[in-house]
């Protein structure tokens, strides 16, 4: 059985907010002139982490299904004439290192997930693998608008970040996971579903990904 | 220190321009280059750059596509292997996934694309082909990210998670990635050459999958001292002080502990990067030879440390290590081999990967 406990949390749900109007809201938290060429979901994330006030000594766990969707949506735009910046900016765990390159903050170890059905629950035991004193898993994902007609990107804006510590003192949740019989069917988990568990501080019991069960027990 | 378990390898195999990794091991101790000049953006045109692509693989997308063929052939030794279940997790990782398929849409219209698009249904779908459960976790960091899911699969057998790991790398080039390398620069109608000193850098891509089964006590090699750093000091650039690359290389110099190894660095072709790279390795492990196979097979992104392990593990068996392919002249320092080399008189490999953000890895491989 693999255990942490949530000593800290940070949740934001912005639901249909444009880019623009995030960046005009947070620009702030950042750092002078940073933000000109943050994503959404790279101000979102980064301001998700800042509030954990993340340190050279944690650990990285990033979940997300679709990532820097605006980006890549502009970065198809661009050809023949393909934009150097939004390739980059496009790059899947662009969005925590948009964060951490801003406040140049290096980490050891970073390990950017993607997926659907069992993301959080993989995000998870990759943090709960982690010998790190402390691991920040977060994750979010950002509307899309023509991939979105397409159903090829997310159809709603949000970010969270956790801090994972092995101590329960002061915790506001104890996460577990456990194996359990391969024979178990595992449900679907997904990113949103899991966001608005932690949104809305929902415990959690379900066999969510094959052969693993996830407890979330809030204090 | 994080810890990384030392675990083994049963099994495994990749696939190249050059075929699969007896083949592309031979290639390469012959000195062949696989990459060759095409148009960037494949069908649309544009400048010619160094590309290498599967055999008989066209560059342009189609739907479904055309990279399923080779890949099933490259794993054809996995079937019924129960991979996917709870006890036989399947590690994914690439940096590209289906995302040309998402260029060609965009370019073409042609909505059949979309179902490879986006990672997860494009793996999904992957997943469905190879006939796996669903217990695969996905990992995307770019070109460091077959070292995560090395790490992460040592980490879930060291649990007792599972009882075999399969982790699976592929990364297919199309217009997408060569299209943003190409407007990075970096990508150019120069030929890489790994590690020389020269006065312009030049990368090329290539096309490349691969896949490593890994045990706790089976096999005959080990994995150890597998270790990450991340600089995050800047999306395309290094520290000048290299000293990402040696916070990196500091736990696989402690696991080495004074055997005698060879060292396959990232050696993309660019200047700074390989020069920062080339100085730490040496300083790390002085005197020890270095080589570096993108200027042959192209740089195979998310996928290149799973295919560069398999060519390092074939090496290891046939007593043979091919040099520095590409690069002629003389090199940032002189730890660099052009020519192939014995394997017989090291103890083992140090395998090195780098990725945008700063990203590092690099891991010991032995004889177990």
């Amino acid at each position: 059985m693999l255990e942490r406990y949530v000593q800290a949390l940070s949740a934001h749900d912005v639901g249909l907010e444009e880019p623009a109007a995030t960046r005009d809201r947070l620009k702030d938290r950042f750092p002078r002139g940073a933000t000109r060429r943050m994503t959404q979901l790279g101000l979102l994330v980064g301001t998700a982490l800042e509030d954990l006030g993340p340190g050279t000594d944690d650990a990285v766990v990033y979940a997300s299904a679709y990532a820097e969707t605006r980006a890549l949506e502009g970065y198809l735009d661009s050809f023949p004439a393909a934009s150097p910046t939004l390739f980059q900016t496009s790059i899947h765990p662009s969005a925590v290192q948009q964060a951490l390159i801003g406040r140049q903050l290096p980490v050891r170890e970073f390990f950017p997930l993607t997926g659907r059905l069992h993301l959080p629950a993989h995000a998870l035991q990759a943090a709960l693998l982690s010998d790190a004193s402390r691991v920040l898993v977060c994750g979010g994902e950002e509307r899309g608008t023509w991939l979105l007609e397409r159903n090829a990107a997310s159809d709603r804006t949000f970010a969270f970040a956790l801090a994972l510590v092995p101590t329960a003192a002061g915790a506001l949740a104890r996460v577990r996971l456990e194996p359990v019989d391969a024979a178990v069917p595992a449900v679907a988990l997904t990113l949103p579903m899991f966001f608005d568990a932690l949104r809305t501080r929902q415990a959690l019991d379900l066999v969510a990904a094959p052969g693993l069960r996830l407890e979330v027990e809030w204090r | 220190m994080p810890s990384a378990p030392a675990v083994r390898l049963l099994a495994t195999e990749c696939l190249t321009a050059l075929g699969d990794a007896r083949a592309t091991h031979a290639a390469l101790r012959r000195g062949e280059v696989a990459l060759q000049p095409r148009p960037v953006l494949g069908a649309d045109g544009g400048e010619a750059v160094p590309l290498a692509l599967a055999p008989g693989r066209g560059y342009d997308e189609t739907a479904p596509p055309n990279w399923l063929a080779p890949l099933q052939g490259m794993s054809s030794a996995l079937a019924g292997g129960g991979w996917g279940t709870a006890r036989r997790p399947v590690f994914v990782t690439s940096s590209n996934f289906g995302v040309g398929s998402l260029y060609a849409y965009r370019r073409h219209g042609d909505a059949a694309h979309l179902a490879f698009g986006t990672p997860h249904a494009c793996v999904e779908w992957l997943a469905g082909a190879m006939g796996w459960g669903p217990n695969v976790t996905t990992v995307s960091h770019a070109c460091v990210s077959a070292h995560l899911g090395l790490l992460l699969a040592s980490r879930t057998l060291a649990a007792g998670l599972a009882e075999q790991a399969l982790v699976f790398s592929f990364d297919f080039i199309s217009p997408f990635v060569a299209g943003g390398f190409y407007a990075l620069k970096i990508l150019n109608a120069g030929f890489p050459a790994p590690y020389a000193d020269r006065p312009t850098g030049s990368i090329g891509l290539g096309d490349g999958a691969a896949y490593a089964i890994l045990t706790r006590e089976r096999g005959d090699f080990a994995l150890e001292g597998q270790s990450l750093y991340n600089e995050m000091h800047h999306f395309t650039a290094n520290r000048a002080d290299g000293t990402g690359f040696a916070a990196c290389l500091a736990p696989v110099q402690a696991a080495v502990a004074g055997r005698r190894v060879w060292l396959k660095g990232h050696g993309t072709g660019t200047l700074e990067a390989g020069r920062l790279e080339c100085g730490a390795l040496a300083a790390a492990f002085p005197g020890a030879p270095l080589v570096g196979w993108k200027g042959s097979l192209g740089h195979t992104l998310g996928s290149c440390g799973l295919v560069e392990l398999a060519l390092a593990c074939e090496s290891i068996r046939t007593g043979w290590v091919p040099g520095t392919v590409g690069t002629a002249g003389p090199g940032f320092l002189p730890n660099l081999a052009n020519g192939e080399f014995a394997a017989r008189d090291t103890d083992g490999v140090v395998c090195a990967s780098n990725a945008f953000g700063g990203a590092h890895a690099a891991f010991f491989l032995a004889h177990a």
